[in-house]
């Protein structure tokens, strides 16, 4: 029992990192460095996935023969804490981390032939159409109708919380063709071009100002049924496979660990309330540090669940675990940077900072000043778009319904 | 990057777990520890002879079967799933560290003598006015002819009334040094006044007048203690961590067990979402200390302040489990688990002292901040 890498592993890791100082600009690490939210500024993350993509790197969990890498899930780890460390740009999970997986499993091959390069290089970028207004955790729930018409489907209905919609050029979307006693059943998994005509976007605009999300509106798109995925009716099946996906454990530690260490040096610059600095202030520090164990925890964790899927066992549901810890963890850790930035958390200067989206009826100041240090105008951002940590991908109740499950048999 | 045990580690599991499953019945144990000596002397004998886990981490040299850490992991977690009440964390763990790590003639016979069940050791480091604070002591030794004598007072300290031999620390001009004492051969100067503690466990409060004690009774270089006492206090954290997760480990399983069977409003109490969640959060924070027993035990041979920062953030951690474990454990089980009737309150009473020993939750924690701050 050890908690080492292999000098392979370690091999890797510096290969990683080598790699990083070569590529990572400096601009683009400012990007990765002044997020506001898990979405990184949509620019920045093209710029990114083509760096990644001339390395081979770009979709490294995809099958090799379509481009991706022959690595250990220990490797995958690894790149993807390094890169985090380093402050690399996050990419879009909805194509190559979700899709492209369906696409890879239950696609035909004039769909792999299409879509997969086209994921890999950025020209298709795809958004999710999940959720609707009576339906988010409730997914099944989903209503948005698709009736048959010779080689189409007509589509028509409503999508929320779609994230970079406007950005998209492709969504993935359940939609429902069929009721029956079941509601998982008469589900069918497409994908549509949101050029087509009937398809309308408008945006949310959310407690920090962004328009990230949007809500997507459908009034009689036509969806020819080769853009289906598997079977017309059996969406659902295609759906579950993703959300493994979506909630597989991966690596979260690190980004929390960046975080803290964040908070940490703003605690050290900054005022406490007795005039020391913050970081001496017993109160500060106990809630600091208690985070911070958190971190170091939930790191074992990861590795744990890491070294399990390595020797080929279950980790059961410990990515439900996983989620739960690290969006409540991350939100904490937002809550304190929002302390660390004292009375300049209050101040709403988003042109400081690199959000994943365009920012509704704000116009900077035209000189440009920033008051306070960039950090201190991200940490209220960040604590407002936090809140959805706790809220996407399986609420975290939703998560503690499947753990009773699960885990405790209840 | 590896969480599996060996299969030497998994044999020495699955053997002290069978024996404590037929010879360590809760009823049989509660019994022997709230009357007469308060331990089963046949049941530590067992320990070493038909088991061997007093000596499973020691070296060969002393009698050992050259262990480490994950060994103490391993038989503290089963110990503590069964509220084992007999010493083997003070006794095997710490006292053995700091007597190998002292050296010398006397010291390296009693950890033989542990190794073969044959001793009994028990640290005497807090005072009254030091609280737990093992360093600001005020018991003092002064040469004494060739040897020494001790006089000041110790308090809560643990498994004396059952200890063969005690291990007191005590200022001398040069500074902090254990000095071993063999309590059989005491014939005057130490007074002893036993009783039981809220976790069934026993104790004592000493006075020490004008102890004398031979020359080889100083325990390594006079005045140069501290690293080997912080780095005892660290084992023994991370030791008493594995035996929380072994009793988080039961009360988890008897708390969900429970909820499935009792009855309210007519269904079980399990299929209520509140109760639900509850029981998915204690399920976390056992599985989080799991996870935090791994960082302390794996970080034991690192260097000192990388091991501290893990212990630290193990004991903290499983300081805060065992608190909201063992209150929730007591809530889910109503009535009942406010009684001696069930194994559940006999756990509660273990996992609310463990939060005390060797260092509280809230001192690791402020050490934890101290060791990360800028």
């Amino acid at each position: 029992m050890d908690l080492l890498w292999s000098p392979a592993d370690i091999a890797f890791r510096d290969e990683v990192r080598h790699f990083l100082d070569e590529k990572l600009t400096p601009e683009l690490r400012q990007f990765g460095r002044l997020m506001t939210s898990v979405y990184s500024d949509h620019e920045a993350s093209l710029e990114w996935q083509r760096i990644l993509h001339d390395r081979g790197w770009a979709a490294p969990a995809w099958p090799v023969e379509y481009g991706g890498c022959d690595w250990s899930l220990t490797q995958h780890y690894v790149f993807s804490r390094e890169s985090t460390l380093a402050g690399a740009p996050s990419l879009s999970p909805m194509g190559i981390r979700m899709v492209a997986h369906a696409i890879v499993k239950f696609g035909t091959a004039a769909q792999k032939d299409y879509f997969l390069p086209r994921i890999l290089t950025g020209e298709v970028f795809f958004c999710q159409g999940y959720s609707e207004p009576e339906a988010g955790s409730d997914l099944a729930a989903l209503s948005m109708s698709a009736v048959e018409d010779g080689e189409d489907l007509i589509c028509t209905g409503s999508k929320i919380w779609t994230t970079h919609a406007r950005e998209a050029n492709w969504m993935f979307a359940l939609v429902r063709t069929s009721r029956s006693a079941k509601k998982q059943q008469g589900i069918t998994f497409v994908l549509l071009e949101m050029t087509s005509p009937g398809v309308d976007v408008r945006p949310l605009v959310m407690t920090s100002g962004e328009e990230i999300q949007t809500q997507v509106f459908f009034d009689e798109v036509r969806v020819p049924k080769t853009n289906v995925i598997g079977q017309i009716g059996d969406g659902w099946t295609v759906a579950k496979y993703l959300l493994e996906f979506e909630r597989g454990g991966g690596a979260s530690a690190p980004a929390l660990q960046v975080m803290a260490e964040e908070v940490t040096a703003a605690a050290t610059a900054q005022p406490g309330p007795d005039g020391d600095r913050l970081i001496d202030d017993p109160a500060f520090s106990r809630k600091l540090a208690e985070a911070r164990i958190r971190t170091d925890v939930l790191e074992v964790l990861e590795y744990r669940v890491l070294a399990t899927l390595e020797n080929g066992g279950h980790p059961g549901s410990a990515s439900s675990m996983l989620k739960i810890l690290s969006t409540e963890l991350s939100q904490t850790l937002t809550e304190l940077a929002m302390e660390a930035a004292g009375p300049r958390g209050r101040a709403y200067q988003p042109h400081a900072t690199r959000p994943g989206g365009p920012v509704a009826h704000y116009q900077p100041p035209p000189d440009g000043y920033v008051g306070g240090e960039p950090w201190q105008a991200v940490a209220p951002l960040r604590y407002l778009n936090d809140r959805a940590g706790s809220i996407y991908a399986g609420s975290n109740e939703i998560q503690r319904n499947i753990l009773a499950k699960a885990a405790l048999g209840l | 990057m590896d969480f599996r045990l060996s299969d030497e580690q998994e044999m020495l599991r699955k053997g002290l777990d069978k024996f404590l499953a037929t010879r360590y019945g809760l009823d049989r144990s509660r019994a022997a520890a709230k009357t007469g000596a308060g331990w089963q002397p046949d049941v530590w004998r067992a320990f070493a002879d038909d088991l061997g886990i007093l000596g499973a981490a020691l070296p060969e040299r002393v009698g050992g079967s050259g262990g480490g850490p994950v060994e103490v992991m391993v038989i503290a977690e089963s110990l503590g799933h069964a509220l084992v009440v007999e010493p083997y964390v003070n006794t095997a763990v710490v006292a053995a560290g700091l007597l190998l790590r002292a050296g010398g003639q006397a010291a390296t016979k009693v950890v033989e003598l542990i190794a073969v069940g044959q001793a009994v050791v028990s640290l005497a480091a807090a005072e009254e006015q030091s609280g737990d604070r093992w360093l600001d002591i005020a018991t003092t030794a002064h040469r004494d002819g060739a040897g020494w004598a001790l006089s000041g007072a110790k308090m809560m300290v643990l498994d004396a009334p059952i200890a063969t031999h005690l291990l007191i620390t005590a200022r001398t001009e040069n500074g902090l040094s254990p000095f071993l004492v063999d309590v059989t051969a005491v014939e005057r100067g130490l007074e002893m006044h036993a009783f039981r503690t809220v976790d069934d466990r026993r104790a004592a409060d000493l006075v020490l007048d004008d102890l004398r004690l031979p020359h080889d009774a100083l325990l390594g270089q006079e005045g140069q203690a501290w690293p080997s006492l912080a780095q005892a206090r660290d084992e023994g954290a991370a030791a008493v961590c594995a035996e929380a997760v072994g009793a988080m480990r039961r009360v988890v399983a008897d708390t969900v067990d429970y909820a499935k069977q009792r009855h309210q409003f007519g269904q079980p109490i399990g299929s209520f979402q509140a109760l639900q969640h509850r029981m998915v959060d204690m399920h976390m924070e056992l599985e989080q200390s799991v996870a935090a027993v791994y960082l302390a035990t794996l970080n034991l041979g690192a260097d000192p302040a990388t091991r501290a920062r893990a212990v630290s953030a193990a004991k903290a951690t499983v300081g805060r489990a065992a608190r909201f474990v063992g209150q929730n454990a007591v809530q889910l089980h109503g009535g009942m688990g406010m009684t001696e009737e069930l194994a559940i309150g006999h756990y509660f009473k273990r996992l609310t002292a463990v939060q005390y020993e060797y260092g509280t939750t809230d001192h690791h924690v402020t050490r934890y901040a101290q060791l990360t701050r800028r």
